[in-house]
């Protein structure tokens, strides 16, 4: 290969376009580079922000063909190899307001990271002088949502968030909840898990993006789910997610299988599923689901209550 | 006109430790200006961990220990009255941090893990896994978000105004409006970090680590202290710099040059490339410099071999750095041995504070801290572990210094304030619609390779003087530069124009202060004056800046304890 070209979108503050840049290929070099020289060799307007170039400040989150990557770590090479191309579209991360080209508006962000109280709230067992005990396995608990850079990938390939700006926090958020959450040191767990509860907190379709695409690792999926648990634990067992939640564990526990009827009722209550009824007049239609089915016990159900006998007598791991 | 009590400029572990004190009572308007947002501070970047004497690893240890390898590893250039005062207020400042919530890895008896690191007599380095810095940096930002700190984000520090050797107030640039504002302050915190940058591609350091508030207060009139002692890390990879642990040499790697020859040999027969930073940095140099390196120029490199330990014990041992090797010069250690060379690392030089107990400068008004000041601790060379510490403790007490300063002080008229800021309005729109002139990159990679070259690793008299008369060339260049771009909004090209400006002032000074410098001393290595002078030189460099001219003057060491002697490992 002779010549990369990036064709990258760019926008001035009013409007937006796509602009290709080509220069000569070099061998183990990453996007950021690309970046670089079209900057300083061809176009010094423009913008994209980076600064340690090793992947731990994030500064450097952009799209590379539809997908979220820190620049600086990420290889050139592989990515032709991937695309089987030399050209590659380089487009700004997405669910963020845009200010120039790549560069993106982190402030409402950090706006909303506020509602959680991203702070420890310190446990009154301890003071400034003494510092606190915390055994490694508390410290598990947060090592993995504290390695989160703040880079916005897994924002930028939210489901959930592509289609529900207001009403979900970005993935980053939850984790800085879950962190508080769970934070041994901490005196107020709910003042960080409520806002997130709140905000979305069930409403995570698990398309997992936010856990593929984050370059650090840190796993936004993952600690939702804490968060529910850790929601139910502390009673709030009455709103649709945890009613849902109760339906599956129940169904299952008694037959093995989803009733598939009588779920929307348990989880949205009588009156908003009345409100379903011409959807699942259509799906009868379509013979897509049995309203007199009510499912019996599956083979080996026994079994089945023996996981969850054995489930329940697990002491909760702390 | 912005009018503030405080304004802390810089957003990194210092800054932002400095602003969670200034505003901790809710009584004085605080506001953080940062050039980026505070969380991609390069603080970011420290994995080792911070030194605090806590004695939870080694009840051996004490403040006295951690003083004492302080002095030591300064080559006595460090004050002691600064030190002493560093390493005993150390513990509580970590206790402090662990309070704010940082993430600290554990022992077994849960409290904050410690592990040994270079220099230290006793393991004392508090860490967080091999991303301390990160995590202190994050739980900073969080306890100024609870306290409600003002943080001013993508503003950049252009000019400190001051009269009478006293704070006026500021200028700064809005980058996304491309506003520019004066602000009055009664007192100012500068804690801008380090400006390894003046080798451009040679450093450790995040791109924009380019002294601007070093180079303001320089222009303010604040001397800097001992530029010329930069330290080296040896292993950084060729292409960007980006370090590699030293587990790398530890672990068993060797270099090779060219030849495919093991030339530790003949630098270190018996420790090979186990020898201390300095030394093996040096080797590498000489062979690069002898024509045994591969590459030209400041592209040169020679090679750090892996291949040797095995795949197995590459992946056991080393899977940091195979993944920084593989990540950021597209080459796997398992297979092909990978392009190294020295990198500058850290700036133990920087802007003279004359009160470490409120990290104030020679100004009234202006405090500084973290790696842009020199207080001095590190001397001629700072311990691993020791520049977070010196980040979180002498940022705290800037913060108090501040308080003190802002409570004294009254706020100018502002006239000055808002003359300075129009001169840079002028000077901003002159640079947007000039249309040619010297170009900015081609004048800072002539600095970056002059000051590698000759002002580098090891230096003479001869070729530090053509360094000097080279900077003094840029430094002619620059002031005909064109930039290329003409927007008002978002014009990176602008700032990074003032950056490179700031770096070459600075870099004269290094070059000037290492000239001068008529010995060796810790990282200052000259092959003309192998041999430290304390009869000449156990003192400070000071550079004094005076419209054009570069002053020179030097300051006595405080020395209250420990007499200097031979310094061995
Ligand atoms: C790779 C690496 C590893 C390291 N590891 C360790 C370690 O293990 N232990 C240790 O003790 N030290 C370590 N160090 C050194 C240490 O990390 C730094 O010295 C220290 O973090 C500097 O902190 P600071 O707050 O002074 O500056 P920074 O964190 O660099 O912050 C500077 C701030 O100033 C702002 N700023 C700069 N110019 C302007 C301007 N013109 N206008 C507005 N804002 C501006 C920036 O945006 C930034 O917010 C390491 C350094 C590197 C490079």
């Amino acid at each position: 290969m002779e010549k990369v070209i990036y064709r990258i979108k760019r926008f001035d503050g009013t409007k937006e376009w796509y602009q290709e840049y080509e220069f000569p290929y070099e061998k183990g070099k990453t996007i950021l580079w690309g970046l670089i020289k079209i900057k300083e060799e061809i176009d010094p307007s423009l913008c994209f922000t980076s600064a340690c170039r090793s992947a731990i400040c994030g500064s450097c989150g952009v799209r590379v063909n539809g997908n979220a990557v820190l620049a600086c770590k990420t290889s050139l090479d592989k990515m032709l190899e991937t695309y089987k191309t030399n050209k590659l579209i380089l487009e700004p991360l997405n669910n963020f307001k845009v200010i120039r080209d790549l560069v993106v508006d982190w402030e409402q962000k950090f706006e909303r990271m506020k509602e959680v109280k991203p702070w420890l709230i310190p446990s009154k067992n301890s003071d400034k002088t003494k510092g606190f005990k915390q055994s490694e396995k508390q410290f598990n608990m947060i090592a993995n949502p504290t390695d989160c850079i703040l880079c916005g990938c897994c924002i930028s390939e939210c489901g959930q968030l592509s289609i529900n700006r207001e009403g979900f926090l970005e993935p980053f958020i939850f984790s800085k909840s879950y962190r508080f959450t769970v934070e041994s040191r901490d005196e107020a767990p709910g003042e960080h898990l409520e806002p997130a509860l709140e905000n979305g907190l069930w409403k995570c379709i698990r398309c997992m993006q936010c856990v593929t695409k984050c370059p650090k690792g840190v796993r936004p999926a993952e600690h939702i789910n804490g968060l529910r648990k850790e929601s139910m634990k502390m009673g709030h067992r009455d709103n649709k997610g945890a009613r849902h939640a109760y339906a599956f564990h129940d169904d299952i526990q008694k037959t093995g299988r989803l009733n598939e009827m009588t779920l929307p009722i348990k989880t949205e209550g009588l009156v908003s599923t009345m409100g379903r009824i011409p959807f699942a007049l259509r799906l009868l239609k379509k013979g897509k689901i049995k309203p007199f089915n009510m499912p019996k016990p599956v083979n080996g159900i026994e079994q089945v209550r023996t996981i969850y006998r054995l489930a329940q007598n697990q002491k909760e791991e702390r | 006109m912005l009018n503030y009590d405080i304004v802390v400029v810089g957003g990194g572990g210092a800054g932002m430790r400095a602003a969670l004190e200034a505003s901790q009572n809710n009584d004085l308007q605080v506001a953080v200006i940062s050039k980026t947002f505070p969380t991609r501070s390069h603080t970011g970047a420290a994995q080792g961990g911070i030194n605090a004497a806590l004695g939870f690893r080694d009840e051996t240890d004490s403040v006295e220990k951690h003083f004492r390898d302080t002095v030591k590893g300064s080559d006595f250039l460090g004050d002691q009255d600064a030190i002493e005062f560093f390493a005993s207020n150390m513990p509580e400042c970590v206790l402090e941090l662990e309070y704010f919530g940082v993430p600290f890895s554990r022992d077994e008896k849960g409290r904050i893990a410690q592990r040994p690191f270079g220099g230290a007599s006793s393991p004392r380095t508090c860490y967080s896994a091999d991303k301390t810095g990160h995590v202190i940096l994050h739980t900073l930002y969080e306890q100024c978000l609870k306290n409600g700190v003002k943080f001013l984000n993508e503003w950049f520090l252009l000019e400190l105004v001051v009269e009478d050797k006293k704070l006026q107030g500021l200028v700064a640039m809005d980058i996304r409006s491309g506003e520019i504002h004066p602000i009055n302050a009664r007192a100012v915190v500068i804690a801008t970090g380090g400006f390894g940058r003046i080798y451009w591609s040679r450093t450790t350091n995040a791109f924009n680590m380019t002294g601007d508030g070093t180079a303001a207060c320089f222009e303010a009139g604040i001397p800097i202290k001992d530029p010329e002692f930069v330290q080296f890390h040896p292993t950084g990879l060729a292409g960007t710099g980006v370090l590699l642990s030293e587990a790398c040499r530890g672990e068993g790697g060797y270099l090779i040059n060219k030849n495919g020859e093991r030339f530790m040999s003949r630098y270190a027969p018996e420790k090979m490339e186990l020898g201390p930073r300095d030394l093996v940095s040096r080797a590498i140099e000489t062979e690069i410099k002898e024509g045994r390196g591969f590459g030209q120029g400041i592209n040169a490199y020679i090679h750090l071999d892996l291949r040797h330990l095995g795949k197995k014990k590459i992946l056991q041992r080393l899977p940091q750095v195979r993944q920084l090797a593989i990540e950021f010069e597209g080459v796997d250690p398992i297979e092909e041995p990978v392009p190294i060379r020295p990198s500058c690392h850290y700036m133990m030089g920087g802007i003279h504070v004359s009160d470490y107990r409120t990290s104030s400068t020679p100004i009234e008004g202006i405090h500084a801290a973290g790696e842009c000041a020199c207080v001095s601790v590190h001397g001629a060379n700072r311990l691993g572990g020791n520049s977070l510490a010196d980040v979180i403790l002498f940022g705290k007490f800037a913060g108090i210094g501040a308080r003190e300063s802002a409570r004294d002080r009254s706020f100018s008229s502002g006239a000055r304030v808002q003359k300075a800021a129009e001169k840079w309005m002028k000077h901003f729109n002159t640079m947007r619609e000039k249309t040619r002139g010297n170009d900015v990159i081609a004048i800072r990679n002539k600095m970056a390779e002059t000051m590698w070259n000759n002002v580098g690793i090891f230096r003479t008299e001869s070729e530090m003087a053509e360094a000097l008369d080279t900077i003094n060339q840029l430094l002619e260049d620059y002031k005909d530069c064109y930039i290329g771009v003409s927007d008002k909004k978002y014009n990176m090209a602008f700032i990074n124009y003032v950056e490179i400006g700031n770096l070459l002032k600075l870099a004269k000074a290094v070059a000037m202060g290492a000239i001068n410098r008529k010995e060796s001393r810790g990282s200052h290595s000259r092959a003309d004056y192998p041999k430290r002078d304390d009869q000449n030189f156990l003192r400070h460099t000071m550079i004094t800046k005076e419209e054009d001219e570069y002053k020179l003057d030097y300051l006595p060491v405080k020395i209250t304890k420990y007499q200097p002697e031979e310094r061995r490992y």
